[in-house]
């Protein structure tokens, strides 16, 4: 078996950073929840993060200005049952924020255990 | 740019800050809830509300939520018949503070909740800089 040809730890960096960016997507949600004319937010789907390559720019000059990495952390309003959205015109439902929050924790917990198992396993192969 | 998981944090921070001024709004309406004037005739106590408003942060790149404004309730003052009181004007009538403990007390809980909510968001976004760290232990 050839581990290199496992992208793993790409791969669960990746998600560690896709995660990190729905975590702020949500706080700034739970922190608008009582703003009013606030829109919930969220950030596109993992898949959709791992199949789109985004084209970066060269970065070929030290007074250019680098952009952030990818678009995994790009913003977009939840579309929201329009019966949920408050007189203030708020659309963040709390709890689905509190699940999303419950979510984004245990896939973090799992992502890094995952990385830390084959880290051992790498390991144990060099001793 | 900032790491997401702090910047998660000062994110849930904002939002503690901005329930906590809302929550000394409340205490400093409830416990004003029966104070009148000194003087005959004089305006009570008006109760203050207070408004909240999204803000991009950019040293942050975020939005964070501030206290937009803290205004005055406008709504008409209840009038009580007391003639005792010092502030009753000819008639005996007192002006009476427009608070009404009830709403003071439902904003309170909903304050309490999104409290609750944002520390939430710290708690768990400060696990996670955890998680990541102790990948590093006993490698």
């Amino acid at each position: 078996m050839q581990l290199s040809s496992v992208y793993l730890f790409e791969i669960g960096s990746q998600k560690a950073q896709w995660l990190s960016a729905r975590q702020t997507a949500i706080a700034a949600n739970v922190a608008n929840a009582n703003t009013p004319a606030y829109h919930a937010v969220d950030i596109q789907p993992f898949s959709a993060v791992l199949d789109s390559s985004p084209i970066e720019l060269a970065t070929t000059n030290p007074a250019h200005l680098s952009l952030p990495q990818s678009e995994a952390g790009a913003l977009r309003e939840v579309d929201v049952d329009p019966t949920e959205q408050t007189l203030s015109g708020n659309t963040v439902n709390i709890e689905q924020q509190m699940i999303n929050l419950g979510d984004v924790n245990r896939d973090y917990t799992m992502n890094s255990d995952i990385r830390r198992v084959f880290h051992q396993l790498l390991l144990s192969a060099l001793k | 740019m900032q790491d997401s998981l702090q910047t998660a944090l000062r994110i849930a921070a904002s939002g503690l800050q901005a329930q906590s001024t809302r929550l000394r709004i409340v205490s400093q309406n409830i416990a004003n809830a029966q104070s009148t004037g000194s003087m005959p005739g004089a305006d009570p106590y008006s109760r203050q509300t207070v408004s909240f408003e999204s803000e991009m942060d950019r040293t942050l790149g975020a939005n964070v939520v501030n206290v937009k404004s803290i205004g005055v309730d406008s709504s008409p003052f209840k009038l009580e018949h007391d003639p005792g009181n010092p502030a009753a004007d000819e008639g005996g009538m007192v002006k009476m503070p427009n608070v009404d403990v009830l709403t003071e007390l439902a904003d309170m809980r909903e304050a309490n909740r999104s409290y609750e909510a944002n520390l939430q968001v710290a708690k768990q976004s400060a696990d996670m800089l955890n998680t990541t760290i102790s990948l590093m232990k006993d490698a």
